[in-house]
């Protein structure tokens, strides 16, 4: 019964054997839409710290957040890159104001965080993100989401109960797709710059920005 | 015994109004729904904060439910437009690890322990939101030790009895499944008057394995089919089945000790005298009566006292509590563990906690 002990540490394993390798490619993709040099770049939910260390790869100012410290231990232990910078913090979404203030980020980034909360928290932490976000900041949120061809979403719901199994046995954490993200996202004070599908429609990477005043 | 997720939020219990308590859950379903049946006729919020499917306590010992998620259900289910009293009861257990003094500072919600069990949570609320001594105590009567004792026996037979069966016949099969069912069922019932914590639990364990097996090759004596084969099938099922029911169910029995990195160098509940400042915190969070204020003589004399050292099964949760770090381990050969290792190491799920130990 090492699992759960070890969960953390295989998270990162298990989550690429999952994906069969190609989270890589989600991650570089979502540090490309938000992260630049001297960028200021909130994580919500960065877990073993992938992305933030992405988009400190490219330079940013990187900082994440999560409630899981044993996740957050992981991601300390991981070199960061020389070109930018990234701490890390225990913090849940529903207390981003306590620390961040109004208008001082650039960017907020989550990946498969949303789908860890409820309806009610997603919808906190998208408003929280804009309060955060300067005027034409970006926000790259990327997440399991349901295909939208009936075809596609059958095979889907076939594979997905294989993937649950294993997500369950690899990394003791369950991902239920986000439901509404573009509406939640605007309804949050955004605009939508453009959406992309990976995985056969499984995953939606939604990149918008905070509206000017 | 598996996660299994509610929804989180905001529950109305009855007809609650702006002065009906506020109560706080984990997002375990039985958990959700055993306290709205306990809760049948009172009105009162019930705020389920994510503990990830897990119950409150594996949960907070686990590290799967922080204060960070109970700040985080009470902003974003905006309790706080709903009730004007500002104070959320927490459910006792969880205070190995969520600090409530950090609630308080984000939400401005001042927060009260409840009762250990959800079922005291009627009396608890009757007497004007006050726990009783005995509801501190984290009771574990005879029926629940006979349910987890087939929560625990029924799996294993279902897998174990086919295989005997398969392999060596039939009466394999009814000598390792009787000695199983038989010796899983005493060690549970017996389980106040056995030793159980720390190095002498392995000795109380070894005693039951090897009682099985005697008790299992007698039947097949008795049955008259003793061959080496068989008697050495249903020995090893005999230590197999006593073995799962004591080495990896740390959290199964609330009785069973958590404990730090080895049970080479035991560590022990440690009080520094000049540090108490009889905040009682510890007092009420203590599940197993380890601790006791002394007599009240003057309001400087009070204090803190351990007076049952070896009932304390390491959960944690005094020292988290403690506003002045005053409890911590102490190591069999001197070192110790502060108040702020343990707030910010958990356990994993056969209770062990790892931590580095410096000099």
């Amino acid at each position: 019964m090492k699992v759960l002990e070890s969960a953390p540490q295989r998270y990162d394993r298990g989550l690429s054997v999952l994906s069969r390798g190609r989270i890589t490619e989600a991650y570089e993709r979502i540090a490309a839409l938000a992260a630049a040099p001297g960028k200021r770049i909130l994580d919500i939910g960065c877990g073993t710290g992938a992305v933030t260390l992405a988009c400190a790869a490219r330079g940013a100012a990187a900082m994440g957040i999560d409630t899981d410290a044993g996740m957050l231990e992981v991601a300390r232990t991981k070199p960061v890159p020389a070109a930018g910078s990234a701490e890390f913090m225990q913090l849940s979404a529903a207390e981003i104001e306590d620390r961040f203030a109004a208008g001082s980020l650039d960017a907020v980034v989550s990946c498969l965080a949303l789908s860890e909360m409820s309806p009610e928290e997603q919808d906190y932490a998208l408003q929280a993100a804009s309060v955060c976000l300067v005027p034409g900041g970006a926000l790259v949120i990327a997440d399991e989401t349901t295909p939208e061809g009936r075809l596609s979403r059958t095979a889907y719901h076939l594979r997905r109960m294989l993937v649950v199994a294993g997500t369950y046995l690899l990394t003791q954490a369950t991902t239920r797709p986000v439901h509404g993200l573009c509406q939640r996202v605007q309804a949050a004070g955004f605009s939508i710059v453009s959406t992309q599908r990976m995985w056969s429609g499984s995953f939606l990477i939604v990149h918008a920005v905070k509206a000017q005043p | 015994m598996l996660p299994h997720r509610a929804a989180t939020g905001l529950i109305r219990i009855g007809k609650p109004g702006r002065d009906s308590p506020v109560l706080v859950t984990g997002n375990f379903t039985l958990t959700v729904r055993r306290l709205r049946e306990a809760l049948h006729g009172y009105d009162a919020w019930l705020l389920v904060a994510n503990s990830k499917g897990i119950d409150v306590w594996c949960a907070a010992g686990g590290g799967h439910l922080t204060h960070h998620d109970i700040i985080s259900v009470l902003r974003t289910s905006h309790v706080a437009d709903r009730v004007d009293r500002r104070e959320v009861i927490l459910p006792q257990l969880c205070a190995t690890g969520v600090e409530r003094r950090r609630i308080t500072e984000a939400t401005g919600f001042a927060t009260l322990w409840g009762p250990a069990r959800l079922e005291d949570l009627p009396a608890f609320l009757d007497r004007g939101e006050q726990a009783a001594k005995s509801e501190r105590f984290m009771r574990f009567p005879g029926w629940e030790r006979m349910e987890m004792a087939a929560m625990l026996g029924v799996p294993l037979l279902v897998v174990m009895l086919p295989i005997l069966a398969g392999v060596f016949g039939w009466a394999t099969m009814t000598a390792g499944g009787a000695a199983v069912a038989l010796f899983v069922l005493g060690l549970f019932g017996l389980l106040p008057w056995v030793p159980i914590h720390g190095r002498r639990r392995f000795l109380t364990f070894t005693v039951f394995a090897v009682g099985a097996a005697l008790f299992g090759c007698g039947l097949l004596f008795a049955l008259g089919a003793a061959t080496a084969a068989h008697l050495t099938a249903v020995s090893a099922a005999a230590f197999g089945g006593i073995a799962l029911a004591s080495t990896d169910v740390a959290g199964f029995t609330p009785w069973y000790g958590s404990y730090i990195n080895t049970f080479h160098n035991e560590a022990h509940i440690d009080l520094v005298a000049d540090r108490c400042t009889a905040a009682a915190d510890c007092v009420q969070v203590c599940p197993r009566d380890v601790l006791e204020m002394t007599p009240e003589i003057t309001k400087e004399q009070r204090r803190v006292q351990i007076t049952k050292p070896d009932w304390c099964i390491q959960c944690g949760a005094c020292i988290v509590q403690c506003p002045t770090d005053a409890l911590r381990f102490r190591y069999d050969d001197g070192r110790v563990v502060e108040a702020t290792t343990i707030r910010r190491t958990r356990m994993n799920m056969v209770g062990r906690r790892s931590i580095e130990v410096g000099d």
